[in-house]
């Protein structure tokens, strides 16, 4: 019998999803090597990172374990280092995989394969009998199979391309809720204040800095696949040449949700060309239409048929974001930095919200805190952050950074927890600056 | 230690592709596992066919067997020697030995060697050193016959298309055919999506268009005349080979770009896009569609407008575009950005790419060479990275297959999304009239 995995190609792709960008090689199958436990244990020591299936009639489920598989005899050292996942309960594939992580290490007992929880044995596996415990903690409404069983087959896979680190673990279990908690808190977002009923977020930033990326990430996000709308592309003048208002629409029914991204054409450092000084101040002040077309030498005037003449509060900007590549802060042009002092003057007079969107940022690993509650500002990018902050005179609280969906074809769970942090971040600063707004 | 193999992404491929498209699962390692054959056999034996890996100094040689490791002692080896060198170029030679006693043992005393062949080849991993006889180290091309090594390596070998995977490929098959038979453009605006093709002569649009087609139809065919090069701008709507009933999308095919003044002129691109330009209209080169023309579609509704771009290019040709075409394409996406219709970039023909195998085109996007190819359209062109597909057209075959279908469907997929990210934002004032419902 061929060394195959009874895993299909879509559950497969699922635990792939799960543990990030990986790959399983199965070393060990009970069905076609032997039963015993020590024929387990010689295929899979030393091996690092693990996961073990156990396939019975009507589940698919298993555990990781991080760092080397139990020995016989071994005393644990590190706690925390393992979970329980279920990949499929019933007839029913999950879309999302649940976990519960066990907070002792793995060991092997009496031939047993046992993950503990405090003090009692929540999960094990007797290979040798083929049974299988399963706490009824760990069995939720769906999965009702708790208690002694038998499995069919067992099997386990060297997991390749993690970080061999604790944080990995609370990371991945802890993304999908996370991710949910976000989407039901921001797609039940209402702007605190009553003086508008939606919040209108200006996106500026030199040429090629994702304004229109960062659009379409949070259109992705809150549509559940790759949205292509705000047409992106690099070139040596800006793709986007009009003014756009995008609303962002939530789930099937596309609701609207109450707040809007607005794109601008990018900024050049030279004169005459990119988006005009005076644009910007008409955008703030919400004069201009959507989709006006801009014209890098001559600004728009109250003459355009489109101009809105007196815009309600409603009209108006109510958070400008300053989008920069964070691997480009350094080429800053003492120009382009200019142009954005003069915005930030008249941002500052009008009294309303600013954030720095730093965009292209990748080792999420460093700068995302394990709980997901903050960004890790001592590491990686700290050196960009305080360089911005300097360069443009912003306190460092109001610096975002982001990672768009810009080459992936698939949604990505940490990559959606990414944006809707920064998303809700804006939205905060927003709503604090129109609290505390001026009366004109 | 990692339990991570030595083998570069384009040394492991081309040992694959030379076994006749396996796909490897590491088993033992030696500097993690230890050097010892009671190691390697631990983890290595009954995993059915393996690839054992040496790495000498200046060589890497292997054997493959195609039976397990202790159990069948009598198994078919084939060994195999690359010289090793920095760069991704190097010759693999390969051979089998002799047909008539092929063993593979494995002596418990002294020091544990592993037997290749009768005396062909033995490994001693406790002494890190391979001895083998006069013939094999000629067929080898080492001028000794006994050389020390650092690593090894046993790989586990399965067929890189095997059962599973061809059955969850189908499955995949099946759930695209029915996404593209019930698709309805975004908002019940227009009846059909179309999408025009664009790009230079012979990259491939109007194979891609057939390429459609035969999915759908069930068959290979060739409807949109490839060889000739298109000339008319041509409309193909797309039947369902089962239902008999057209499906909700409309390819379009031009005339390709020319490097000079031949080919499409850049400024019926516009007209295309507005929906001016009638089917079976014949191109000029020379000069673009006018008012006056016959068929001139004078006021065109939503329906009659270009919903999605796709710039076709050839995979093999996108190092080699001029400065001429570059500047033409750049032209046309600013064009076509400016009627604000979304654009992607198809290159064709990915199965050509050097080591391609067959069972990589189920997610080409993770392929290196692909991903080579994506990055230098990025940077020449400025599409964005998503923006970008692969696909691999019937060309020359008779006979539709599995993963070609599932690659045309899924991109197909990918572009009519993008389609619909343009008709839910078609300004409300643009879509009067745009409904033939």
């Amino acid at each position: 019998m061929a060394v195959v995995t009874n895993l299909t190609w879509n559950q497969e792709r699922s635990l792939q999803k799960l543990f990030g960008c990986v790959s399983f090689s199965l070393l060990y199958k009970a069905s076609v090597h032997d039963s015993s436990i020590y024929t387990m244990l010689q295929r899979c020591t030393h091996q690092g990172s693990t996961i073990t299936l156990i396939y019975t009639d009507e589940n698919v489920f298993g555990a990781f374990i991080l760092g080397h598989y139990p020995q016989m005899g071994e005393e644990f050292e590190n706690p925390n280092s393992s979970f329980f996942f279920l990949l499929k309960s019933g007839n029913k594939e999950r879309s999302e995989i649940s976990t519960f992580v066990f907070n002792r290490a793995p060991e092997i007992i009496k031939k047993k394969l046992s993950f503990c929880f405090h003090n009692s044995e929540f999960f094990f596996l007797m290979p040798e009998s083929k049974r299988v415990f399963i706490h009824p903690q760990l069995a939720d409404k769906k999965f009702k199979c708790h208690g002694y069983s038998t499995y069919l087959d067992c099997e386990v896979f060297r997991v390749e391309g993690i970080k061999d680190d604790l944080s990995y673990i609370r990371r991945i279990t802890g993304v999908t809720q996370r991710r949910q908690r976000l989407l039901a808190e921001l797609s039940t977002y209402k702007p605190t204040t009553c003086l508008t009923p939606e919040i209108r977020i200006l996106l500026l930033g030199p040429i090629g800095s994702g304004k229109s990326t960062f659009i379409n990430s949070v259109k992705s996000v809150f549509q559940g696949r790759i949205i292509r709308q705000a047409i992106a592309g690099s070139d040596i003048t800006s793709i986007t040449e009009q003014y756009r208002i995008y609303s962002i629409k939530y789930g099937e029914d596309g609701i609207s949700l109450p707040f809007m991204l607005c794109d601008s054409m990018g900024l050049d450092e030279r004169e005459g060309e990119g988006l005009c000084m005076d644009d910007i101040f008409y955008i703030l002040e919400g004069c201009i239409p959507d989709r006006y077309q801009f014209n890098p030498r001559k600004p728009i005037t109250s003459s355009h048929s489109g101009f809105i003449t007196s815009p309600s509060l409603k009209e108006r900007i109510h958070c400008v974001a300053y989008v920069l590549d964070a691997n480009s802060i350094n080429n800053l042009s003492s120009q382009m930095v200019k142009k954005f002092k003069r915005v930030q003057e008249k941002v500052l007079q009008c009294g309303i919200g600013y954030v720095v969107l730093l965009t292209k940022v990748n080792n999420w690993d460093e700068i995302l805190q394990d709980d997901f509650l903050n960004m890790n500002r001592s590491t990686a990018y700290q050196s960009q952050i305080i360089c911005v902050s300097k360069k443009l005179t912003i306190p460092i609280p109001n610096i975002l950074m982001v990672d768009n969906y810009a080459s992936e074809r698939e949604m990505k769970p940490l990559k959606d927890v990414v944006i809707l942090s920064v998303l809700r971040q804006m939205l905060r600063i927003t709503d604090d600056f129109l609290e505390d707004l001026p009366l004109q | 230690m990692a339990v991570t193999t030595q083998l570069t992404w384009m040394q492991e491929k081309s040992l694959q592709n030379c076994l006749g498209g396996k796909q490897f699962t590491l088993l033992y390692k030696a500097s993690v596992h230890g050097f010892s054959s009671e190691n390697l056999l631990e983890k290595c034996s009954n995993q059915g066919p393996t690839v054992t890996v040496i790495y000498g100094e200046d060589y890497v040689i292997g054997a493959y067997m195609q039976g397990s490791y202790y159990r069948d002692n009598k198994a078919s080896v084939t060994f195999f020697a690359f010289q090793r060198t920095e760069i991704s170029e190097f010759e693999i030679r390969i051979f089998n030995t002799r047909t008539d006693n092929n063993k593979i043992k494995e002596r418990r005393f002294g020091s544990g060697e592993i037997y290749y062949g009768y005396h062909d080849l033995q490994i001693n991993l406790n002494d890190r050193n391979v001895t083998m006889d006069r013939t094999t180290s000629k067929k080898f091309a080492l001028h000794k016959s006994h050389i020390s090594f650092q690593e090894c390596e046993v790989f586990r070998c399965e067929d890189s298309l095997d059962k599973r995977r061809i059955e969850d490929v189908t499955l995949l098959r099946k759930s695209l055919f029915s996404d593209m038979r019930t698709y309805n453009p975004c908002g019940g605006l227009v009846h059909q999506t179309r999408i025009l093709l664009l790009g230079p002569s012979g990259a491939g649009k109007s194979s891609f268009i057939n390429s459609v087609k035969s999915v759908f139809r069930g068959h290979v065919t060739n409807q949109a005349v490839v060889d000739f090069g298109t000339k008319q701008f041509r409309t193909y709507s797309i039947k369902d080979g089962e239902t008999g009933n057209s499906l909700q999308f409309v390819l379009c095919d031009s005339m390709g770009l020319g490097e000079k003044k031949e080919g499409l002129c850049t400024d019926d691109i516009f007209y295309i896009l507005k929906g001016h330009v009638p089917d079976r209209y014949q191109f000029n080169s020379i000069k673009p569609i006018t008012s006056s023309h016959l068929n001139y579609i004078d006021s065109p509704w939503l329906k009659d407008r270009i919903h999605c771009v796709v710039f076709v290019l050839d995979v093999n040709s996108v190092e080699n575009l001029s400065h001429e075409m570059v500047a033409k394409i750049k032209r046309a996406q600013r064009d076509v950005i400016k009627c604000g219709v979304v654009h992607m970039a198809l290159l064709t023909h990915v199965d050509d790419l050097h080591l391609i195998m067959k069972a990589d085109l189920i997610n080409p996007y993770g392929c290196m060479p692909v991903k080579l190819k994506l990055e230098e359209v990025h940077r020449k062109l400025g599409f964005p990275l998503s923006n970008i597909l692969v696909v691999s057209n019937y060309t020359s075959e008779w006979e539709l297959n599995l993963i070609k279908d599932v690659l045309i469907l899924s991109t197909l997929r990918q572009i009519l999304w993008a389609a619909d990210d343009f008709l839910e934002d078609v300004p409300a004032e643009e879509t009067f009239g745009g409904s033939e419902a």
